[in-house]
């Protein structure tokens, strides 16, 4: 059964099931009575199960059907949620992680049972049947001993539609149908020698009409510990056939029934409502992969709801190797609504260039009706390009809604308690921006959580409640989204910080002297400067903020820090809304075109040379009380010098949170919307230029990176 | 058997370039597109070889002097200057100037006579054989070799 189609439906839905879960769980670790959670853990797990199913992951499988007997159990009051099953369950959901971060890079789940998950969530379930009365299992068939219907695997066959059919077509022919489910020994070195032996022996009294897993993969010993197959035969009763069986060496266990019309239909029932359930649960685009499995051939009796093509991907890794990694592309989901008015938008740009060529045709168009035809294009190109940034725009909720889990792992590593409180996750942002934005966040949070918050007895001592807190907050500022990181913990004590890098060798005792606190701050995003005094598992390493910096910078972003001592301290990363096209202001130094951005310009301000002070020997202007260094960019671009023969000066007063800058220009020529370019990776310039923008006429201007100029 | 040698002799095409005096060959494989010389936006800061960005078809693509490179005097912008861009492995386009682009000559392997790495001649780091064609000797170019990033005088 070739799935491959649907793989990156499966991957997409599959993370927003884990994500699901992952909250749902946090909630059920506070309101471990909360039953609508569990019903939605519930659900999430049973959509999950169903389809690794449908994919073949079969060890996925495995793993949310028993997560799903768990909450099965939880959801009829049998048991109770404490700590430890939050935690296995949390250990769960990363392994299921694990198994599609495999399917993403390979399209193969990979090989890794979990056995000590199943076994630990079967636990829970063992204690309860305990509880009850008998005391579960043997070793041998501990994880199937959790099925619902214990060993009587073939009633899950039983639910495959091609095995449905094949039964009733025997009964129709007057035979008897029994369901029959071997568990072979663990220690058995020939599982398939012994599963062939078994149906040898069945057969001489019926033929098996139906195998699951597939005799293909029975064969080629696909199979855990146990199979199951229907057996059509006129006469022979259940006895003599569990018997036969049974005869086989090292086969523990055969457990079978006649099958009646009543439980064929309980089966079909129990498949509808499963696949109705799974139906309202589940967008329509996930139908798609159920409906065209489920008619599987019966010929090669591949059954749908069962583990059977782990085999098949199996061999179709083999078959394309030279595929390699990254079996998907990146996607992004888009609202219909967004697309429509993109076409809409599309549509008025064909009208209007018919009619800018209607006009150069009748030759006679006056200039008024030229510049009317290019406001008209102006403004829907304008439009079409707000339109195509917002198709990229995601909600940052994608990135941050792990970190709830992340700091709750932290909570009980470090031992503190603390909490996180996100705000404004619906802010939405480039989706390239989004998806890198994760490392340099969670850096900052695990740098929040294991620096910042104190001790819980520091934390008594200050007066500060007990539980420490952590804030999120996302907003948008402009043509920026600005996200903060703050707790209430001890601050970075500067002192500490300036003793360090002296230390380091980073600064001298008497440039320290002279910094400011800011300053001293800054050092912190120095590479290799660990506040950490021990090296811990959280964060230390010494790769540090040095590396969020520049992962952010990287997106066109910058990031700042206030802190007082022993209140808390605050990381406030701002970032562009958009990356491909801004607006800028074009500026001219001799003869060379420049572009600005506009985001980051305050002012412009037209300085008579006279109120040029100078402090510490560097250019400044004092403007409305704001004591402001100067940049000459023509001596920074390396232009040639000129003599200044005007009486006052052009300055354009950049910002960058709050240092402020103003750089002389010649000449101001006006904004421009322009679409950056990349230099390519050939060409070096220490940081000055932060891209290259084509304007009108053809020429190619370059792109002032302000951050670099403070 | 004749016959069979002659087939046996790959042939490769160079576009054969003046530089100064002398000829150089550039593997026709490389060469994306040859242009006039059009306006070069200088880049502040930019290695000295680098004459700046050239806009082609709306792509900014970086243009190197060879000359300043390989240690010549500067460009001089005539009629017969010409951009060559080069389009390299990962798909990134770069331009080199030269003087004058004058034919195209296909080259059988025999007839391109490596040189010796151990020269110490700026010029030859960049040479990745002679091909001899006719009377006439056209130095071929390393095109990694002019490309990378090396800060050599």
């Amino acid at each position: 059964m070739d799935v491959s189609q649907y793989l990156e439906i499966f991957i997409d839905e599959t993370s927003e099931h884990i994500q699901s879960l992952s909250d749902c769980i946090m909630v059920l670790e506070k309101e471990p009575d909360n039953k609508d959670t569990v019903n939605e853990i519930f659900r999430a797990a049973h959509s999950l199960k169903g389809m690794a199913g449908t994919m073949g992951f079969k060890r996925m499988q495995h793993l949310t059907h028993t997560m799903e007997n768990v909450f099965q159990e939880v959801r009829s009051d049998n048991v109770k949620v404490n700590s430890a099953m939050i935690d296995i369950l949390f250990k769960c959901l990363d392994a299921i992680e694990g198994y599609l971060d495999n399917v993403k890079a390979t399209s193969n789940e990979g090989e890794d049972d979990n056995e000590a998950l199943v076994a630990g969530l079967n636990n829970f379930l063992e204690a309860q049947e305990a509880g009850g009365e008998e005391a579960g299992a043997e070793s041998a068939g501990a994880a199937q001993e959790a099925e619902p219907a214990g060993n009587k695997k073939y009633l899950e066959a039983g639910k495959a539609e091609a095995a449905r059919e094949a039964i009733k077509k025997a009964m129709d022919n007057g035979m008897k149908v029994y369901g029959i489910t071997a568990t072979i020994n663990k220690d058995c070195l020939l599982k398939a020698a012994r599963a062939f032996l078994v149906f040898k022996a069945v057969e001489e009294m019926g033929d098996i009409i139906f195998y699951d897993p597939s005799s293909q993969d029975i064969e080629d010993e696909k199979f855990e510990f146990d199979f199951s197959f229907f057996l059509e035969t006129e006469s022979a009763e259940l006895n003599q056939i569990l018997e036969a069986a049974k005869g086989v060496t090292e086969i523990d266990e055969v457990v079978g029934e006649l099958i009646t019309e009543e439980i064929l239909q309980e089966e079909a029932k129990q498949a509808e409502a499963e696949e109705e359930a799974e139906a309202a649960a589940e967008a329509a685009a996930k139908e798609e992969p159920k409906s065209i499995a489920a008619p599987a051939p019966v010929a090669n009796t591949a059954p749908a709801s069962t583990a059977a093509s782990s085999g098949s991907s199996g061999d179709k890794s083999s078959t394309q190797p030279a595929k390699g990694k990254a079996v998907t592309a990146r996607t992004i989901r888009v609202d219909i609504e967004k697309l429509d008015s993109l076409m809409n938008q599309v549509s008025e740009l064909i009208i209007a260039k018919n009619g800018l060529v209607a006009a150069h045709n009748s030759s006679s168009m006056s200039q008024q009706e030229a510049t009317e035809q290019i406001e008209y294009l102006e403004r829907i190109t304008t439009s079409l390009h707000e339109s195509v940034m917002k198709v990229r725009m995601v909600p940052i909720e994608s990135t941050v809604n792990k970190f709830p889990r992340m700091i709750r792992d932290l909570s009980r590593k470090l031992n503190k308690k603390m909490d996180l409180i996100m705000t404004g996750e619906e802010t939405e942002l480039d989706r390239t921006v989004v998806d890198q934005i994760g490392d340099p966040l969670q850096h900052l949070l695990r740098n929040s959580a294991d620096h910042g918050i104190e001790s819980a007895e520091l934390r008594a001592q200050r007066g500060k409640p007990e539980t420490g807190t952590i804030k999120l907050t996302a907003f948008q500022e402009g043509n920026n989204v600005i996200i903060e990181v703050e707790d209430d913990g001890g601050g970075i004590d500067t002192e500490a910080v300036k003793a360090k890098a002296i230390e380091r060798g980073v600064i001298t005792a008497s440039q320290a002297e002279n910094m400011s606190q800011k300053e001293i701050i800054n050092l912190l995003f120095l590479p290799s400067f660990s506040m950490a005094k021990e090296i811990t598992d959280i964060s230390g390493r010494g790769v540090g903020l040095d590396v969020v910096k520049s992962n952010i910078e990287a997106l066109g972003g910058d990031v700042e820090v206030k802190s007082s001592l022993g209140e808390g301290s605050k990381f406030i990363v701002r970032l562009p809304l958009t990356l491909a096209i801004i607006q800028s202001l074009m500026v001219e130094i001799r003869n060379e075109k420049y572009a600005i951005p506009l985001a980051s310009i305050q002012t412009i301000e037209n300085t008579p040379l006279t109120d040029i002070k100078f402090v510490e020997s560097k250019e400044v202007i004092n403007l409305r009380g704001t004591v402001i260094p100067i940049v000459r960019l023509d001596k920074i671009l390396e232009v040639e010098p000129e003599q200044e023969d005007g009486e006052s000066l052009t300055v354009v007063i950049v910002r960058k949170g709050d240092t402020m800058t103003g750089l002389v220009v010649d000449n101001l020529i006006g904004q421009q919307e322009i679409v950056i370019k990349s230099l390519g990776k050939y060409i070096k310039n220490s940081k000055l230029i932060s891209g290259a923008t084509i304007l009108g006429d053809g020429e190619v201007a370059l792109i002032l990176d302000v951050n670099t100029l403070m | 058997m004749a016959d069979l040698e002659v087939l046996d002799e790959t042939t490769e095409q160079y576009i054969v370039v003046r530089l100064g005096g002398e000829e150089f060959g550039i593997g026709i494989g490389y060469v994306d597109n040859i242009i006039r010389m059009s306006n070069i936006t200088r880049v502040p800061t930019a290695q000295f070889y680098f004459k700046g960005v050239i806009n082609l078809r709306g792509e900014v693509v970086p243009v190197m002097s060879i000359r300043k490179k390989m240690g010549l005097e500067d460009d001089e912008t005539t009629d017969k200057s010409r951009i060559i861009i080069l389009k390299l492995e990962d798909h990134e386009l770069i331009g080199v100037i030269v003087d004058a682009v004058s034919e195209v000559v296909n080259l059988a392997n025999s007839a391109i006579e490596a040189t010796r790495k151990d020269s110490s001649s700026v010029e030859d780091t960049y040479i990745s054989g002679i091909g001899k064609a006719g009377s006439r000797l056209i130095s071929l170019f390393d095109i990694n070799a002019i490309i990378e990033d090396k800060e050599s005088a």
